[in-house]
């Protein structure tokens, strides 16, 4: 149905994601913009686990959303900047 | 004993030689100037000599320091006559003392050379015709002979050149007053590779009074893209003292003690006793979460760094309760091994480089209280795309850390400091073992009854020898005085049950 087509369609939202680390040498990429249907940083990590060869779960990492510390479970919306970081040790 | 001093008697050289004495050298060398019967043809038959005292043993006391600081000796001394002296009498007298024979003498010769070099000192000559001539002052007439060694010519002088921080002090948020607090600053740096690297070379360049180092790790080849401060011939020798080496060399004002070891639960709290700010240039989780306690228990700020192939982090932990610690942005199950370091994952060298040089700024800044990343933030630099970002990070509700760190220091208050005695049995009795703090003259001069552990004050203030953290110790001198100041100092590096006999031995004397 066309109107179950256009939530869909309004569900999705446009987000830029950064790497960082073991995560950016598994994506092969520092940052993309994306559209997504996720809701949080956690579907939405699931969502990449599924386009790129992810080994880290998300108990090991941290997200941050514009610059800030946050949670998995956080509603992401559209035009958030979303970085996916693991600790670093090297020195 | 000032470690310069002008004597208006004849010096007693047998009794300076004693002040030498410590039980951890194993070589003394010193040197005596005499006056002799010749100079430049005329025959001389006594001297007077002169000094402006208040500017020469300043510049004594400095140089006799830089000795011991750029030789790592023990004890050194040096004391000049001043009045009229006979042929024969000795003019001036040094004395070095350290573990091993080399650096005795190389510090003996830098002493009296930098003596004859730098200090106003003038001599008036009599001769045998009755005449008399002041002669130049000593040094503007004689260069420093371990600068330019063997030189004859009377007009080449070669000055020893002295740390200058006027680029720095020309910055007015530095200036005289900042540069002081510089020098009264003590900073232990965990870790002499990638990172430690350009942070000891920019602390050391910028004056910091006191530098701690600590890395259990030698020199390898594959160190070298990344750590450019060390030779390939020197792979195999342990880093903290390599680079404890090239800060005495780099500024001989900064003192510098290093500790090839790694940083544990049972060393940490003694390591960082005495430092103001501690920075994390480690390459493992393990030593950045310990001091990341240490940080909270006993409210040292921490400065954290680390890489990753080609980006990093940096953090500050204050310590306090209200701002973020490493666990409170890292989950408990962060482990070494997980996420890789530089051996498994590579690196490339400037980015160490560039995160200890960040460090090292920080760490300036803090220090001179400016304005710099707050603790409740994390910096990331990606160097490939070259984006930085402050990510905000807040204390969690729920840290662990931050509760463990809580609930211990409301623990026992600390004991009494000094105790009083009327006896060492009766002390003996209260399961005290004694640690005689004195040195060692007056241990053989008024030996203690039983046994007793010898820990002289010069040699406490930098190690705390064999004794054990969990140790019942009564500490002793003469007055109480050294004793007490040891047991603090103790106390402060986690020696919990460690007391001072109050007033001394001189207090058994009285009620015996």
């Amino acid at each position: 149905m066309p109107e179950r087509a256009a939530s869909e369609r309004t569900s999705e939202r446009t987000i830029r994601v950064q790497y960082y680390a073991l995560l950016r040498e598994q994506a092969g990429r520092s940052d993309e913009t994306l559209t997504t249907a996720a809701l949080n940083p956690r579907e939405l990590y699931v969502e990449l686990q599924a386009r790129y060869p992810f080994t880290l779960p998300p108990e090991m990492l941290r997200v941050a959303i514009n610059a800030e510390f946050g949670e998995w479970s956080q509603a992401l919306k559209a035009g958030d900047a979303v970085v996916f970081i693991p600790p670093v040790a090297g020195g | 004993m000032n470690a310069f001093r002008f004597s208006t008697v004849g010096l007693d050289t047998a009794a300076l030689q004693r002040e030498m004495r410590d039980e951890s050298c194993g070589g003394f060398a010193s040197f005596e100037g005499w006056v002799r019967n010749h100079n430049e043809g005329h025959a001389v038959t006594r001297l007077e000599y002169e000094a402006y005292a208040e500017l020469a043993e300043k510049e004594g006391a400095r140089i006799v320091e830089e000795a011991r600081t750029r030789f790592g000796v023990t004890r050194a001394a040096c004391v000049h006559r001043v009045g009229s002296l006979a042929l024969g009498d000795v003019a001036v007298w040094v004395g070095v003392s350290a573990a091993h024979r080399d650096e005795a003498f190389r510090a003996c010769r830098f002493i009296i050379d930098e003596v004859k070099h730098r200090v106003p000192i003038w001599k008036k000559e009599h001769y045998v015709n009755g005449d008399s001539g002041w002669v130049n002052c000593e040094r503007c007439a004689l260069p420093a002979a371990h600068t330019h060694e063997h030189t004859h010519e009377p007009h080449h002088h070669v000055e020893t050149p002295t740390p200058d921080y006027s680029r720095q002090i020309a910055l007015r948020e530095v200036g005289v007053e900042g540069q002081a607090r510089l020098r009264s600053a003590s900073v232990l740096v965990v870790g002499a590779g990638g990172l430690g690297v350009p942070v000891l070379q920019y602390l050391a360049g910028a004056g910091v009074g006191r530098l701690g180092i600590i890395d259990a790790d030698r020199l390898e080849p594959s160190n070298l893209h990344r750590q450019t401060w060390y030779a390939l011939a020197e792979c195999g020798q342990e880093k903290s003292s390599l680079a404890a080496t090239r800060v005495r060399a780099l500024n001989p004002e900064v003192r510098v003690e290093s500790h090839a070891l790694r940083l544990d639960a049972h060393n940490a709290e003694r390591l960082c006793a005495g430092h103001d700010l501690i920075l994390d240039c480690s390459d493992n989780f393990a030593t950045k979460f310990l001091l990341n306690d240490l940080a909270l228990r006993t409210g040292k700020p921490v400065l954290f760094a680390s890489v990753y192939q080609y980006e990093g982090q940096l953090q500050l932990v204050r310590g306090d309760n209200a701002t973020a610690c490493l666990r409170c942005v890292w989950p408990e199950a962060t482990r070494d091994g997980l996420v890789g370091n530089c051996a498994e994952a590579g690196v490339l060298g400037p980015v160490p480089g560039v995160f200890g040089s960040l460090q090292a700024l920080e760490a300036l800044k803090l220090l001179l209280g400016l304005p710099g990343l707050k603790p409740d933030e994390m910096l990331i630099f990606d160097l490939i795309t070259l984006n930085t970002q402050r990510l905000r990070a807040r204390r969690a509700p729920g840290c662990d850390a931050h509760r463990r760190a809580t609930s211990s220091a409301s623990a026992a208050a600390p004991p009494d400091l000094e105790l009083q005695f009327g006896s060492l049995a009766e002390a003996q009795a209260d399961g005290f073992a004694f640690v005689d703090v004195r040195d060692s003259r007056e241990r053989e001069a008024e030996p203690l009854p039983g046994e007793s552990l010898h820990l002289p004050m010069s040699k406490l203030l930098t190690d705390a020898g064999n004794l054990d953290l969990a140790g019942r110790y009564l500490l002793i001198c003469a007055t109480g005085k050294r004793s007490s100041a040891a047991a603090a100092l103790l106390r402060s590096h986690g020696f919990a049950d460690c007391r001072s006999l109050r007033g001394g031995l001189k207090s058994l004397k009285a009620s015996a």
